[in-house]
């Protein structure tokens, strides 16, 4: 019955896929689509509903189990919330348990609508690879793109989706979402709200007994996802919860339940910086608690112009934001250092259609065509594109 | 890349000299952490007692005196440590068998006392094949170590994640009341567990105390709960005194080291006060610092971080203490393996 449901969801946007699927699902009860072993160690990870995210995390292609990813964001700008919805949408997908912390039920009907598969959003790219596949020697060709290394290269969950046959019958890992539809799943049930009420003491408490009880009596084989939106905001939050014994002691607690449940829950929370600064000790400690640190800084609109005019092509979408990566999920907990995405520098883009992350990278000169024309089959230009 | 010894030559001697009554400290930021150096001191200590050829390559500098080291964290579970150690080549689960190594955790149950969500260190043999979260009825009777808290009975799967068991955890450390008291009851139990190596101890067997991040305990509980930066000061020393020597390490982020001593436009909050007292106040008492910290020129596919060794306040200038202080460059590999070496040099 479950995967039934699964199937509405997914066969909306693939025909082909519906089949293989099912028959797939008859043969392996078990195996749970939504986690996949990491490329990087085997360790399970799951997906946080945008690829190219999922191809930041430090080479394991999705957010490792057990492991709390915070996303800070500047200004007043929404686009941490966006990702956050994709994480939960991408959950109700698989099926997995939703925890919303701090958010009336409202937030569950502003997910995105589901259009399918992450492929599906590679289709287009792959058509326009097609034209320059010819010119690849064919025994190459399997070899994947170039510069998509094992190692944490942003197109690895994808590629392994479309390119290996082996994989193909599998559950997609990913999916894709469209941000002006409406999301309707079987399994949106699924999701808890868990308000905030008002006590005496931490106002954190009331929330860890619920997500205690709530993880424990569950099933060994569900899968969590807590999700945190905005914490210490204070809209949404009272004015005693940033004290740092309530905030930073609720961390701890919801480190030691990851801990304790590693292999079936994840967690991503969002800070708004502007409220809380990175310069102050009560966020850096909330930082030193989470295992990834990302921080958006979303362009002013003053730099519209610039923005546009950074586009490398009239097909890209241009930049609207900075992306840093201060610490990356079990890579910097082992001591950090040798992701080939770490020390770049990263812009990020969001559509009707994705959260895009991709390097960032000043433009050729306005007006240079020729160097324009060159950057476009490439998508995004290199460093070797960039010769002066 | 060929394979790494587990202990990069040029730190052996820092990593494996603790005269008496040392306390070394290393502190770590966001993006460079201390736990593969931690890592590095339980395998300077242990490395010899484990390793079935003892003769063999670097462990021969290490011969002389037999250590015993208890390591308390407060951010990481045992199944981290456990994992990381066993790319080492160290199996701390035997080790904790033999009575070589206790680990004491303070991250499962630190502030979790009202759930009680834990069942106790449970020494009865835990079978690593069978998932213990399928519904157990009654387990054995609680054996040597204590039960605290409140009684669990209700939920049988609680405390066993899969692939980890509480065999090998010594101690869970729970924080409960405010104050010196709250540190008391806390030290008690971290003592106990020291008492129950020292029994087992031969001669010249040495204790090492490995503290990772106690300065969270301090941040999570404050000035208004009690605790400053003077009364964790204290509760070191008075575990300190129980022991042959100390590494500790902390969190040493430029927000909680330097919002306190600027008297900038925003002034410094409590907790950013208190954990630079607290850090400073260690690095006088320590013989040596080991600082890790990002590069300042931004992140390198080649290098990790830099390690700068530098002596403490409590550091003696007698002849029979060399310490060189150093700075070095430091690169994690994939495997686990660590180069350390000089800047230039590769």
């Amino acid at each position: 019955m479950s995967f039934r449901k699964r199937n509405i969801g997914v066969s909306t946007g693939i025909d082909r896929n519906a089949a293989p699927t099912a028959v797939a699902q008859a043969a392996l009860p078990e195996s749970n689509p939504g986690v996949r072993p990491s490329p990087d160690d085997g360790r399970p990870t799951t997906s946080t509903g945008c690829p190219s995210l999922d191809g930041l995390l430090a080479g394991h292609a999705g957010l490792p189990m057990g492991k709390i990813l915070l996303i800070e964001e500047n200004g007043t700008t929404e686009f941490a919330g966006q990702l956050l919805r994709y994480y939960a949408a991408e959950g109700v997908v698989q099926e997995q348990k939703i925890h919303v912390v701090g958010m009336p039920e409202q937030w569950g009907r502003s997910l995105p609508g589901l259009i399918g598969t992450a492929d599906i959003l590679e289709g287009k790219r792959s058509d326009k690879r097609k034209d320059e596949r010819m010119k690849i020697a064919w025994r190459y060709e399997r070899l994947g793109e170039f510069g998509a290394g094992i190692a944490g290269s942003r197109d690895a969950p994808p590629q392994t989706g479309d390119s290996d046959g082996a994989q193909k019958p599998q559950q997609a890992f990913c999916h894709a979402f469209d941000l002006t539809k409406r999301f309707t799943h079987p399994s949106i049930t699924n999701m808890t709200f868990i308000p905030l009420t008002p006590s005496k003491e931490s106002p954190y408490a009331s929330i860890l007994k619920r997500l205690q009880s709530a993880i424990q009596s569950s099933s060994p084989s569900t899968i969590h996802r807590i999700v945190i939106p905005s914490l210490l905001n204070p809209g949404l939050y009272p004015p005693d919860a940033s004290r740092p014994e309530y905030v930073l002691q609720f961390l701890h607690s919801l480190k030691a339940l990851m801990t304790t449940h590693s292999s079936r829950v994840t967690a991503m929370l969002t800070l708004p910086l502007t409220l809380f600064p990175r310069s102050s000790g009560l966020v850096r400690w909330i930082e030193l608690l989470c295992d990834g640190v990302i921080e958006l800084c979303p362009f002013p609109h003053s730099a519209d112009a610039l923005a546009t005019s950074g586009a490398a092509t009239s097909e890209e979408e241009p930049p609207q934001g900075m992306l840093k990566t201060h610490r990356l999920p079990v890579l910097h907990e082992r001591g950090g250092g040798n992701d080939q995405n770490i020390g770049q520098d990263w812009a990020f883009n969001l559509s009707r259609r994705r959260f895009e992350i991709k390097p960032f990278s000043l433009p050729p000169a306005e007006g240079d065509k020729e160097a324009q024309e060159a950057s476009v089959p490439s998508g995004m230009p290199k460093k070797a594109d960039l010769e002066f | 890349m060929p394979s790494q010894p587990p202990l990069p030559p040029l730190l052996t001697p820092y990593l494996s000299s603790h005269p008496d009554s040392s306390l070394t400290l290393v502190t770590s930021i966001l993006g460079a952490t201390s736990n593969w150096l931690i890592l590095r001191f339980l395998h300077s200590s242990l490395a010899s007692l484990w390793a079935p050829n003892p003769s063999f390559g670097l462990d021969e500098s290490n011969n002389g005196t037999k250590k015993k080291v208890v390591l308390i964290s407060f951010l990481r579970g045992w199944h981290f440590w456990r994992t990381e150690a066993k790319r080492l080549g160290l199996d701390l689960a035997r080790l904790a068998d033999k009575k070589q190594f206790a680990f004491i955790d303070g991250l499962s149950d630190l502030f979790n006392t009202a759930q009680g969500s834990r069942s106790p260190a449970n020494p009865t043999p835990a079978r690593p094949g069978i998932p213990q979260r399928t519904t157990l009825p009654v387990r054995g009777p609680p054996g040597a170590v204590p039960a605290r808290g409140p009684p669990t009975a209700q939920i049988p799967s609680a405390g066993a994640p899969e692939g980890t068991t509480d065999k090998g955890v010594a101690q869970t450390l729970s924080f409960s009341g405010r104050g010196v008291a709250a540190l008391d009851a806390l030290e008690n139990e971290i003592l106990a567990v020291i008492a129950q190596l020292k029994i087992s101890a031969e001669d010249g067997e040495e204790i090492l105390l490995v503290i990772d991040q106690p300065d969270f305990l301090l941040a999570a509980t404050g000035p208004s709960m009690d605790i400053g930066a003077t009364e964790m000061a204290e509760w070191i020393t008075g575990l300190q005194q129980n022991v042959h020597a100390t590494v500790i390490t902390l969190a040493a982020d430029s927000p909680l080291i330097h919002n306190a001593s600027t008297s900038g436009i925003q002034g410094s909050t409590p907790i950013e006060g208190e954990h630079a007292a607290f850090a400073i106040g260690l690095a006088h008492r320590a013989r040596s610092v080991m600082q890790l910290r990002t590069l300042e020129t931004g992140a390198a596919t080649d290098v990790s971080g830099v390690l700068r060794i530098s002596r403490g306040g409590g550091w003696s200038s007698g002849p029979e203490d060399n310490l060189d202080e150093k700075e070095l460059l430091y690169y994690i590999q994939r495997d686990g393996g660590v180069r350390v070496f000089g800047r230039g040099e590769s």
